[in-house]
């Protein structure tokens, strides 16, 4: 991971519009953002769009960034970004169930042997809301405090804590753990 | 502070008694311990050659709009500069004629229903209605014919003088 003094140099870069800085950024980040992204959409062509749009978006929005935690910020984006994603797919008239079998479908076909584990998380991931998944792959790929992770939530730190705490006692359950 | 430098135990302790907040701590930390040993898959070269790409089409596009609102603007300042710069030498041409014109135009209204000219023209025609009553009464002892002339010739003038102001 970049040092902070070193992501705020890039992100100074960034902000005046150095294409080098911002290839920099996508470089530090592109693996935790398509890993948040994979991990709750089981989908590698969805993770695709998203990452791009992702990216898009942060050219557009970079100006605004003021001080505070740069993940934070970044993966704010990202999760408006899943979750506007999942109400165009409501929009087109599939339930949240219809969803969810298909990101199962999707995570179980294919890969066997040393990728089995990893489909045995993706299928175990799909039995948890997609609140609760969404907080799971926040905390994890974003590396958040519980305080800023409740902040870009918009709800108490205590709330935080008791919904993570609940969905991953329930995944290592799932897991067999 | 970043998430993974968090006392979880301290954290949970704000809640719930001291067993409870260790034990909670310890089932999110091997939570998080099983997403860390099944790493999700990482993103096609290919695809971030071709995010990098389109940020340099993003930047090119974002600089282009910024150069041709800054154009625009410079425009539309420099054109009311021309705008400012052609008036005021339209102005500066007509010199003191626009300008004493607006000032000489209240002055012959004044002129027109000034008291003063009021009175001079009330007094020229109480002189004529006076010479009028003084003819048919024979007062006059001069000619008539050269009465009538003359008083013709005042009315004549006193109506000139109403209209030159």
């Amino acid at each position: 991971m970049a040092k902070s003094e070193d992501l705020a140099r890039i992100i100074s870069g960034c902000k005046s519009g150095d294409a080098r800085k911002l290839s920099e950024l996508v470089d530090i980040y592109s693996g935790r953002l398509y890993g948040y992204f994979y991990r709750l959409t089981g989908n590698r062509e969805i993770s695709n769009d998203l990452l791009s749009e992702l990216f898009v978006k942060l050219v557009e929005k970079i100006g605004s960034f003021k001080d505070g935690s740069f993940e934070g910020w970044l993966f704010k984006i990202a999760s408006n970004l899943f979750y506007d994603y999942l109400r165009s797919r409501q929009r087109q008239e599939k339930s949240f169930e219809v969803l969810k079998s298909e990101f199962e479908s999707e995570a179980t076909e294919g890969k066997q042997s040393s990728d089995e584990r990893i489909d045995k998380l993706q299928v175990q991931l799909g039995r948890l809301d997609t609140d609760t998944k969404e907080l799971i792959m926040l905390r994890f790929y974003s590396e958040a405090s519980f305080k800023e992770i409740a902040t870009m939530r918009s709800e108490p730190i205590g709330t935080t804590l008791s919904k993570l705490h609940r969905g991953l006692k329930k995944l290592r359950e799932l897991m067999g753990d | 502070m970043n998430g993974q430098n968090e006392n979880l135990k301290e954290l949970f302790e704000r809640f719930v008694e001291g067993e409870q907040a260790e034990r909670a701590a310890e089932d999110i930390r091997k939570g998080e311990q099983i997403l860390g040993e099944n790493p999700a898959p990482q993103p096609d070269e290919e695809l971030i050659a071709d995010i990098k790409a389109e940020i340099a089409v993003s930047l090119y596009h974002k600089k282009q709009d910024t150069l041709r609102r800054t154009a625009y603007k410079m425009m539309a300042v420099a054109a009311g500069f021309m705008l400012l710069a052609v008036v005021s030498v339209k102005l500066f041409e007509k010199g003191g004629v626009g300008p004493e014109k607006t000032i000489n135009s209240p002055v012959a209204l004044k002129a027109v229903w000034d008291n003063s000219a009021d009175e001079t023209l009330t007094a020229e025609i109480e002189q004529i209605e006076s010479d009028l009553v003084a003819m048919q009464s024979g007062e006059n002892s001069s000619n008539g014919d050269e009465a009538v002339t003359e008083l013709e010739m005042k009315l004549t003038e006193t109506n000139g003088d109403f209209w030159k102001g």
